[in-house]
């Protein structure tokens, strides 16, 4: 291994560590979390509802519920590891060291991916042995469950190095993202909405990100898929070139 | 000509608040000194180290470690600098191996060279029973020793110690002395913080007073006494900072 590989793959441990460390929260919080909207709303509602576009409401709503597994994750531990790196001075460690802004960049990123990526991991196989969620189209799938992980991680960095206290990245978890969130249609179709909340939510950016891991689980999407994965690739692409800009002008993080 | 180990020229430093830290200060550190960097609080020392570590961006001016240029080619530059920076800064998260092994991860040391080294520092700064441990579980000795310990652990040419034997017990900061000598012996150069003139005076061969973001006398203590036409550094440090009143000499004249 070069100087390099080894200051890249410590730096990206170091991420990793830090939430496996303290997997109740990180790990066992989150995916608590998404079984109890897999009962309330699967299994609760779901016996009443039965079928959204002729497929049962429970499969419905898991892509969405994965999706948002992934990307809160990937946000949360991101925003909050270098907030708290920040407050702790620890932080000074890594940025006098050797590496690049675009190697500290991605370590930060990756961090936040990797937690995301185990939740919604989890959340799927325990999903598909408890209720059959099928994979219908697996290379529609998996490039978009990468880029929503990569865009909140970058989303996540962005407000971790913005933060001033521990409000500002509560501010953006609570008051931007769960609307977002919640309103991008996890849980129903657009198409059932009455206007002008049917229009508004085409405003929501997340409503594209959940149609595209719904499509690539039960083939099923209200949107255009080749459009809203170009989107995604230009959005998260656009925020990585914000961040390595920061990183690169010690924005916040050098004096 | 000789390499400087540090060359500072014409360095400033200015906050987005306007505030001016440092006011074109030039240093220049040979292979192998040690050397003192002396002032009152506020006076830039802090800033200083922080603009060759990488940690605040310079306003305009040049540092070189090494011949390394510590903006455009900081890769280098950082390789050849330890920080034991003055605030506590250890990773709550890490144990106190994983703290030495991280940095030295950082720095791109293999896997087998930092097992080596963990157990070296970890034996030297007597650690090795704390090794498991969390670091916001250890004393404020214990976090100190780690940090010298850390910032030694990529075998840096060029050892920054910003005060560090700010708090410590007596016992822990002769120690310190010993071993900061032992290295200096060794060919480590050392720049040096500290507010224990005694400190100083006993370990470093030259000294700079810094003052206002300006460097404002350097040379042996015995020439910077001279410099300001006094007895010792003590009192050459009082005249610098304007209270002249308090040289023991003068509080003992007075008592008699």
């Amino acid at each position: 291994m070069s100087a390099r590989q080894i200051r890249f793959s410590t730096l990206w441990r170091r991420e990793v560590n830090r939430f496996m460390k303290i997997k109740k929260q990180t790990l066992g919080a989150p995916l608590l979390e998404t079984f109890l909207y897999i009962m309330v709303f699967g299994a609760a509602l779901g016996s009443r509802i039965k079928h959204l576009h002729g497929i049962d409401y429970i499969l419905f709503v898991i892509p969405g519920l994965i999706m948002m597994a992934f990307s809160t994750n990937a946000f949360a531990n991101n925003s909050s590891s270098i907030l708290q790196q920040k407050f702790q001075g620890a932080i000074q460690d890594q940025l006098s060291s050797p590496a690049s802004p675009g190697e500290l960049l991605l370590a930060f990123s990756l961090g936040g991916f990797m937690r995301g990526l185990t939740v919604a991991t989890l959340t799927f196989v325990v999903s598909a042995v408890l209720v059959g969620l099928p994979v219908d189209h697996l290379l529609v799938l998996v490039p978009s469950l990468f880029l929503v992980g990569f865009f909140f991680s970058q989303l996540g960095v962005l407000t971790g190095v913005r933060a001033e206290q521990f409000d500002d990245v509560a501010f953006v978890q609570t008051f931007v993202l769960q609307p977002l969130i919640f309103l991008g249609g996890v849980f129903y179709s657009a198409a059932l909405l009455p206007q002008p909340f049917e229009t508004l939510t085409r405003f929501d950016p997340i409503y594209y990100m959940i149609n595209l891991v719904r499509y690539g689980f039960v083939g099923f999407t209200e949107v255009s898929i080749p459009l809203s994965l170009l989107a995604l690739t230009g959005a998260t692409a656009a925020l990585f070139l914000v961040n390595l800009r920061l990183f690169t002008s010690g924005y916040k993080l050098r004096a | 000509m000789r390499e400087g180990a540090l060359q500072i020229e014409e360095l400033v430093k200015r906050y987005p608040t306007g505030v001016e830290a440092l006011r074109g200060v030039s240093l220049e550190i040979g292979p192998g000194e040690l050397f003192g960097l002396l002032g009152p609080n506020g006076a830039g020392k802090s800033t200083l180290i922080h603009c060759t570590t990488g940690l605040a961006q310079p306003t305009a001016g040049s540092i070189r470690v090494f011949g390394h240029d510590a903006i455009n080619d900081y890769g280098a530059a950082r390789q050849a600098v330890g920080l034991a920076p003055q605030e506590l800064n250890l990773d709550w998260f890490l144990t106190v191996e994983e703290t030495l092994d991280y940095h030295a991860g950082y720095f791109g040391m293999p896997k087998r060279e930092r097992r080596e080294r963990t157990r070296e520092l970890l034996e030297t700064f007597s650690l090795t029973e704390k090794r498991d441990e969390r670091t916001r579980t250890l004393s404020g000795g214990m976090k100190r020793r780690l940090i010298l310990a850390r910032a030694m652990m990529h075998r840096p040419r060029l050892l920054i110690l910003d005060e560090p034997t700010a708090g410590v017990d007596v016992e822990l900061r002769l120690e310190l002395w010993h071993y900061v000598q032992r290295i200096n012996q060794e060919g480590t150069t050392i720049l040096l913080t500290t507010h224990y003139l005694e400190e100083a005076e006993q370990l470093c061969d030259r000294i700079a007073f810094i003052n206002e973001g300006q460097i404002v006398g350097e040379g042996t203590s015995g020439e910077l006494a001279a410099r300001y036409g006094v007895a010792n550094l003590e009192d050459a440090y009082l005249a610098l900072v304007g209270r002249k009143e308090l040289s023991r000499s003068h509080i003992e004249v007075t008592a008699s």
